[in-house]
């Protein structure tokens, strides 16, 4: 089952039609890149796929139910406003398992078995935090921390529920250059731990839209990048997918080599920001069919 | 150089010598007074504020049915309808303000009618009081506690509109929240700290609205009690009621200080 369908997703503001049928489906583990011109409706679709703004028309679908509103299937982490300002970062971390896994009646008339639940989650946010190589920083509040820790808590806040996909709203737009590189790293071992598990068999748990202004970034932590714009033959009708196409998957132990990024970043620029470059929305939209191509070429090897 | 900082020794001395000073400008012009009055009681000595405490704590009545004394009965009675009168305004106020915060549906009517209502000064509605609750205990627990109410639910409103983002309420959907929930564990939480702060800053204001309704219509309580001695320039009695006053609001100012802290570790980091 897809991880997240989208089906037909247009969204009006008045009478301005900002998406115009959008439809994608993303497959469990898989990291995807959002990019797109600014105001061409990346946040829309964010919104849309978090239920907090429902689509005008069409629907998106989170492991085949539908999202009407924001829950616990899909997460999300935000530029800024990451973390509540009142808990700990292991709090922080540990928030979801509390409100997911007890109720609020429960905490208070069953409160010794509530007490050792809690110290069950706080443990497993404590694990969490250890694997975003945060053990020095758990009791601290988030005042106390740095953009960077920020955001490794928040992502931590966001995975320890294991949601169905989580968003990236340009998460990491406000860090310095070298915590940047340091949390792309953290997303490429996630990507890793996720093609572990698909070897195991298991469902793999991250499954993530990552939103970002900067190609680099979008080419080296995703292994597929998902261009939206309206520079196309119907963008009068609103911004469409006019990107799909597979990135190259860098290991996290392997030095970044720009020059691989070089042709695909100048393919996204003309696809996706080159307003003088109109073409049929489809032209670039090719995952699906580069995917089983490459499928069918392993079969054909094997079958050899 | 503007707001170059001071050793913690010299803030003390500093703070014990202001305090001297007062006293000593005090007993200067007490002093002077004297020379031309020997009998004055408008700046009293400590022979008058010695015999205005022997006055205030004496048990009153007979020795039959002997009751307490002024003192005892004065600030019984305006602690009591003061902590009632607050009490009763905070938790109105949070209540609405956090029910105001948390759906447009319930902010979008009483918005306009409370700032409305916060506008108009409590002690010009106290023409008002007499008429609807008389001039009894209900009617100085009223005052106090609509007197604060207005303007702190006004707050509690303002604090959830601009310190609770909708980001975090958001988020805490998709952790698995629900609406109770987000009340309790995001709005309440984010917004205590805040909301102690804006008791703090009712204690005064309360004890305004309260003072004032003492003054105006009170049989006993520590605004009654100042009117009728200043009546007859029994100011030593007045200045000490004054003083004990400013205490009250001072201990209440640090007991809530101390209770965020103790609450709210994360809000002065």
């Amino acid at each position: 089952m897809h991880a997240l369908e989208i089906r037909n997703l247009s969204h009006w503001y008045g009478t301005r039609r900002i998406l115009n049928k959008v439809n994608l489906t993303i497959a469990p583990g898989q990291i995807v890149a959002l990019v797109g011109p600014s105001g061409c409706g990346k946040s829309t679709l964010l919104r849309a796929i978090l239920g907090t703004d429902p689509p005008s028309e069409g629907e998106v679908l989170a492991e085949g139910r539908l999202v009407t509103e924001p829950n616990r299937d899909v997460g999300i982490v935000y530029q800024n406003y990451s973390l509540y300002e009142f808990l700990s970062a292991e709090e922080n971390v540990a928030f979801g398992l509390k409100l997911d896994k007890t109720s609020l009646i429960s905490r208070f008339i069953a409160l010794p078995a509530y007490l050792r639940k809690r110290r069950e989650h706080l443990q497993m946010a404590r694990d969490f935090l250890k694997k975003v190589g945060l053990e020095a920083a758990m009791g601290h509040y988030p005042a106390e921390l740095s953009g960077g820790m920020r955001q490794r808590v928040a992502i931590a806040q966001a995975f320890i529920l294991q949601p169905k996909i989580v968003l990236l709203d340009e998460p990491f737009g406000a860090l310095d250059e070298a915590t940047r590189e340091d949390l792309q790293l953290m997303l490429l071992r996630f990507y890793q731990e996720n093609l572990k598990a698909k070897q195991r068999g298991e469902r793999p748990q991250y499954t993530i839209i990552i939103v970002t202004h900067e190609l680099n970034e979008a080419i080296y932590v995703a292994d597929r990048v998902i261009g939206l714009s309206r520079f196309h033959t119907e963008g009068s009708q609103g911004a469409m997918v006019v990107y799909d196409r597979p990135c190259p998957v860098f290991h996290p132990d392997d030095p970044k080599d720009l020059s691989k990024f070089v042709e695909q970043r100048e393919e996204l620029r003309s696809a996706v920001f080159d307003p003088n470059y109109v073409k049929h929305h489809s032209k670039y939209v090719s995952f699906w069919d580069e995917l089983s191509n490459d499928a069918l070429a392993v079969a054909a090897m094997n079958s050899r | 150089m503007i707001r170059r900082p001071i050793p913690r020794w010299l803030v003390v001395l500093l703070g014990i010598l202001g305090v001297f000073s007062l006293l000593a400008v005090y007993g200067g012009l007490s002093y002077r007074q004297s020379l031309v009055n020997e009998k004055q009681k408008v700046i009293p000595g400590l022979q008058a504020f010695g015999d205005g405490v022997t006055r205030m704590t004496a048990p009153q009545g007979s020795e039959e049915t002997p009751k307490p004394s002024m003192l005892v009965t004065d600030l019984r009675a305006t602690y009591w309808r003061l902590f009632l009168g607050t009490g009763l305004g905070v938790v109105l106020s949070v209540v609405v303000g956090i029910a105001m915060g948390a759906y447009r549906w319930i902010a979008a009517p009483l918005a306009p009618i409370i700032s409305f209502l916060a506008k108009i000064p409590p002690t010009a509605m106290l023409p008002i009081y007499f008429v609807l609750v008389g001039s009894d205990q209900t009617m100085f627990t009223t005052m106090v506690a609509l007197g604060i109410f207005f303007t702190m639910a006004q707050s509690v409103y303002q604090s959830i509109v601009n310190d609770v983002k909708d980001e975090a309420i958001d988020k805490a959907y998709t952790l698995g929240a629900s609406d109770p929930e987000i009340v309790y564990e995001v709005i309440w939480k984010q917004v205590l700290p805040p909301i102690l702060d804006n008791i703090r800053l009712q204690i005064g204001p309360a004890m305004i609205f309260l003072l004032a309704a003492e003054m105006l219509v009170g049989a006993e309580g520590m605004g009654y009690r100042i009117r009728m001695e200043s009546r007859v320039l029994n100011m030593s009695i007045v200045y000490i009621y004054l003083c004990i006053l400013g205490f009250t609001g001072l201990i209440g100012d640090w007991c809530l200080l101390w209770l965020r802290k103790k609450l709210c570790p994360w809000y002065d980091r």
